[in-house]
């Protein structure tokens, strides 16, 4: 997209507001991005947001480099060499960033079609970061690329205006925030949680879980590379962590599973359990575009194999996958299986429910809500409510559910406030404002200190 | 003592036989005196201090009377013991010199005295350190630097300006090279010098002390700072607000009292803090990156569990070179043959 080098100004006098507004949820694994508008009617849904992976991406095979929206057009994804501009949800290379963005704001194919100049923009970032990085983002996005009006905040916060998940709540009004809200957003660098009253963090009760996605996918490869070397198949192993892991619905299932899918020692040999081991056919990209799983075959032993299918009489990878299912998302409940030492996720929420004052934790317990990408594991949700409630009293209330779509969740929430016109008005800054008052009164802002 | 017409001894149980054999010379007048003794007690002689009387009459040279017959008399106290008693002794063994030549690693930690503290904390430091590189290892990216951007062809005359920033401050910006680890140490070494990130108005007073060095396991639970490093512990801190609010639900406990309604769910909830109690809440001070992450969990717990590195299944045994745990001999094997550090190191 061609751009002058001179950054326009902003054809929006000062009372104005651009007619629409982008709302980025910038992750480390992908960035959600759609536009909502305060001016038309039309309520957001999950379809206007579109899911851009936030890396740039080069296949040896292809020699060709995907940025950003690209890589969904890429034919062959083994062994893709991932280059992510973002850093445990912290924008660190803007280098990269900037041609991510550019190429997911470009009309191209697979673009948004944006103008920054004629958009407010409404960013996310992760809590705790550090001053500079915040400083520069708000620089790259005032002068780089010229957005008119802008608002930056914790990504946790927009899924106060979410529809809650919850069916004994009442559906809040677009527009307005759920009054409590505590937010588990198991994402793809960490787990973070975050309580919100009326949308606004809670800061000294945020805590973190050094868990996320990254680690579970990089604890899969070295599972599987026991017995067939995948470090290098970041794309593959997080397509079989998607398929086929789920989350043991209590310890003693776990150890349970864990016996089921035993081969046993040498003078005691046992059958794999069927139902919980699978054979996992690697895609190969010319015939089987994606892999998928079945029940394990007795006769392939040894874990790995390259054989002939029977129907289809061609060549295929099979990998069986059996405990590392359950061990691997287990991790988010018990780090300590690798040596972390975090207590797991439940532990964690009740050192944030326990910083905060006492008539509050009863509220922010019965009102969790589960966002991110981890959050989509099978049996995730039942698992977290039962160690809370055996962990907490019996008399106090606990209440966790996931959200409809746990990847859109934040997205949407940010869409739905920005379609009223009262709180784009309250939050967003301007370029003027950015360059009458300066940085330092911008992030302030944006922390809440300075009101309107 | 009480001595018979046949020449009997009965020697007290547990008294010393050179008392008893005094006591005996006595008896017969050659120290002196003459009066018979007589015992108001009946003593027993086990059969074994029999023998050592003997030998102890023996040992001190022939006697100038005949050899008193000494038997022993079964009482209600009498019992056939072992004459030798169990007695708790401390420590495995008491002679660390004992295990010199051994190849047993934890013997030989044993023979050398027990280790000292900084040995132990040798020993820790090299899993500590294992353990924290396998974490990072975890965490990797896979992110490789050298996967060039490409630039657009011919979208406008000057491609390179544009690439690398319109203003001076972006183009700062996009050049430069630091990493998530470097910003944070550089927000900790300002914190350190100075009292809070720039931009807070009520900065907390500077740490006076320095970043702490001591290894984690050895780290004691510390109490809570404003500035300081350590995560903010989980119950032992509460937030200023709750001092007022103490009051608040002592007087919400006092009104709960009044009014003793039968319905009891509602009111014995602790209140929920005032408008400007949330207020001071909301408005606190976001935490440091190093603040926010959970902290260790209670040392109470029990300890961590142990997987086979070959199959997954629990960890059973341990391997004697390398450390690494297997559930059963075939898995043991396989790690021996491949995996064992004694291949590799």
């Amino acid at each position: 997209m061609a751009k002058p080098k001179n950054v326009p100004a902003s054809t929006l006098s000062t009372g104005d507001l651009a007619s629409r507004t982008l709302i980025l949820d910038n992750g480390a694994h992908t960035i959600k991005a759609g536009y909502s508008s305060h001016l038309d009617n039309h309520a957001p849904n999950h379809q206007d947001c579109t899911i851009i992976p936030n890396c740039i991406a080069r296949s040896t095979r292809d020699k060709r480099t995907y940025i950003g929206p690209e890589l969904t057009t890429c034919l062959d994804y083994g062994e893709l060499a991932y280059r992510r501009p973002v850093e445990k949800g912290y924008v660190v290379n803007w280098e990269g960033e900037k041609a991510i963005w550019e190429r997911s704001f470009s009309s191209e194919e697979g673009g948004l079609g944006c103008e920054p100049a004629e958009t407010n923009l409404i960013l996310t970032e992760q809590p705790n970061a550090p001053v500079t990085l915040q400083r520069w983002t708000d620089e790259m996005v005032f002068e780089e690329f010229g957005f008119g009006a802008y608002y930056r905040t914790i990504g946790a916060s927009l899924n106060a205006w979410a529809p809650s998940p919850f069916p004994s709540t009442a559906d809040s009004v677009s527009g307005l925030p759920v009054e409590c809200l505590l937010v588990v957003d198991a994402g793809y660098s960490h787990t973070t949680i975050t309580p919100l009253y009326h949308g606004r963090p809670l800061h000294s009760a945020i805590r973190r879980l050094d868990v996320g996605g990254k680690v579970l996918t990089n604890r899969l490869k070295d599972c599987i590379s026991r017995t067939f070397d995948v470090h290098r198949e970041d794309h593959i192993v997080s397509e079989i962590k998607e398929d086929v892991c789920y989350v043991s619905p209590s310890p003693s299932a776990f150890a349970a599973d864990l016996e089921r899918t035993w081969k046993g020692g040498r003078y005691d040999a046992r059958e794999l359990d069927t139902t919980v081991v699978v054979d996992y056919v690697l895609p190969d990209y010319e015939h089987i575009k994606r892999g998928y799983h079945r029940p394990h075959d007795a006769k392939i032993k040894g874990g790995r194999v390259l054989r002939v299918d029977e129907e289809t009489g061609r060549r295929e990878h099979v990998v069986t996958v059996g405990n590392e299912r359950f061990t691997v998302p287990e991790l988010l409940f018990t780090p300590s299986d690798i040596g972390m030492s975090q207590p797991g996720l439940c532990g964690v929420i009740l050192q944030s429910i326990h910083s905060l004052p006492e008539g509050l934790r009863q509220v922010f317990l019965a009102n969790i809500i589960v966002v991110g990408g981890s959050g989509l594991l099978p049996g995730f949700v039942e698992r977290l409510d039962a160690e809370l409630r055996g962990a907490v009293d019996e008399d106090l209330v606990v209440r966790v559910a996931r959200a409809e779509d746990p990847l859109k969740n934040s997205w949407l929430g940010g869409a739905r406030m920005a379609q009223d016109e009262g709180n784009l008005r309250q939050r967003l800054v301007t370029r003027a404002e950015w360059m009458e008052h300066g940085e330092g009164w911008v992030r302030r802002r944006f922390a809440g200190k300075i009101g309107r | 003592m009480r001595v018979n017409g046949g020449e009997r001894v009965l020697v007290g149980e547990g008294e010393r036989v050179e008392q008893s054999l005094e006591l005996f010379k006595l008896r017969r007048g050659e120290l002196g005196t003459a009066d018979p003794f007589t015992c108001s007690r009946a003593f027993l002689l086990e059969l074994s201090i029999n023998k050592t009387i003997k030998t102890a009459i023996m040992a001190t040279g022939p006697l100038r009377f005949r050899t008193p017959h000494i038997e022993e008399l079964p009482t209600a106290q009498s019992r056939q013991s072992a004459g030798f008693a169990w007695v708790p002794v401390s420590g495995a063994q008491d002679d660390p010199a004992k295990n010199w030549g051994t190849t047993n690693r934890k013997r030989q930690r044993q023979s050398t005295g027990g280790q000292t503290d900084q040995q132990k904390e040798a020993v820790s430091a090299r899993q500590q350190r294992e353990v924290e590189r396998r974490i990072k290892d975890l965490n990797s990216d896979n992110s490789k630097e050298t996967v060039e951007i490409p630039k657009k062809p011919g979208q406008q005359p000057s491609g390179g300006a544009f690439k690398i920033g319109k203003t001076t401050g972006t183009k700062k910006i996009m050049s430069s090279g630091k990493g998530l680890q470097h910003h944070l140490e550089d927000e900790q070494a300002e914190i350190d010098r100075t009292g809070r990130r720039e931009g807070e108005v009520d900065a907390p007073a500077p740490n006076a002390q320095r970043a702490s060095k001591t290894p984690l396991h050895r780290r004691k639970p510390r109490e809570d700072s404003s500035a300081s490093n350590s995560p903010a512990p989980a119950v032992s801190s509460m937030p200023p607000p709750a001092i007022p609010r103490g009051m608040s639900m002592d007087t919400a406990a006092e009104l709960v009292q009044l009014d003793d309604s039968d319905e009891d769910g509602e009111n014995q909830l602790p209140g929920l803090p005032s408008a400007a109690e949330m207020e001071a809440l909301l408005n606190a001070a976001p935490l440091t990156y190093a603040q926010a992450r959970a902290a260790s969990p209670p040392p109470g717990l029990p300890p961590p569990r142990r997987f086979c590195e070959t199959c997954g299944y629990w960890g059973r045994a341990r391997c004697l070179k390398c450390g690494a745990m297997t559930c059963s001999v075939v898995c043991k094997d396989e790690h021996d043959q491949s995996k064992c550090l004694k291949m590799y190191a």
